[in-house]
């Protein structure tokens, strides 16, 4: 105790959140995580305390930094099939592309933690298109959304605006 | 090898056969507030262990008692490699178990519902 890290911690959990988006929670073992971050194996477990601890830790950065303000810039868009494309997009992107679904579909069956950050996020997203589209049709299509995402063919999905009235119409 | 089960608010780490000589220990029991996680590790067995204070080191055989390294204490017992499991502890006599259990993940689900419940 008491030696200084020698690391950069938020560092780390980026570099981690990338290998744990290309390779999936199991296939990501400790040595895939000492030799790609370049961390000491004792100072991986000293600081997030298992392999657990450090996903728990990438997921969460990768929503606060690539899901949170995708949300918030959803907002500025003029109209709900601009929203679509965007959401299509850009939704769980940047340098962990993908780490969101991965864990929807790898780990929240199986650990309640990561189960509720993945439904916040989820949640995020519909609450920035309810600024377009009736509220109650919001959660399809976040689950649109995410189905564009996992057959990379965002384009499409703006369309559906076609078929659906603003909100307060 | 060692058996692992929770009972109640404590992790009980039980040291089984001829390795609790090697070892010269043959129960651990950590209150559960003190287990930061566990992960199932086989890679760690290269790492550098330190220096050992007590125990038994037969290199390719078997690692097993009280290792010092970098100021942090750890306990080892493991023959097999793939089913070394490492339990980090906080306010503990020892910083890290690494310990060879029957079924790993079965373990590392057990510690994990246990302790983030």
């Amino acid at each position: 105790m008491g030696r200084p890290r020698a690391f950069d911690e938020g560092h780390v959990i980026r570099a981690a959140a990338e290998l744990f988006a290309a390779h999936g929670y199991e296939g990501t073992s400790i040595d895939d995580l000492v030799n790609g971050l370049g961390v000491h194996r004792g100072s991986l477990y000293k600081v997030f305390g298992s392999k657990r601890g450090l996903y728990v830790s990438a997921l969460r950065t990768h929503v606060e930094e690539q899901v949170g303000p995708l949300a918030a810039a959803l907002a500025a868009s003029g109209d709900l099939a601009q929203a679509l494309a965007s959401a299509a997009a850009s939704y769980d992107s940047g340098p962990a592309a993908g780490l969101l679904l991965l864990a929807a579909v790898e780990r929240a069956p199986h650990d309640p933690e990561i189960a509720e950050l993945v439904a916040d996020a989820f949640q995020a997203l519909d609450q920035a298109l309810a600024d377009f589209a009736p509220p109650e049709l919001a959660p399809a299509l976040t689950a649109t959304v995410l189905g564009a995402r996992i057959r990379k063919h965002p384009v499409p999905v703006a369309h559906l605006a076609r078929y659906i009235r603003p909100t307060g119409d | 090898m060692a058996r692992i089960t929770v009972e109640n608010t404590t992790l009980v780490v039980t040291v089984e056969g001829l390795d609790k000589l090697w070892a010269l220990k043959s129960r651990l029991e950590i209150p559960l507030v003190n287990v930061r996680g566990a992960t199932h590790d086989p890679g760690i067995i290269r790492e550098r262990k330190g220096v050992r204070a007590p125990g038994t080191h037969l290199p390719g055989v078997i690692t097993a008692g009280t290792w010092h390294h970098e100021g942090e204490r750890i306990f080892w017992d493991v023959r097999i490699p793939a089913k070394a499991i490492v339990i980090e502890l906080a306010d503990e006599r020892y910083t890290r178990l690494v310990v060879e259990v029957d079924d790993p993940r079965a373990v590392v689900t057990l510690i994990e519902q246990a302790t983030t419940r």
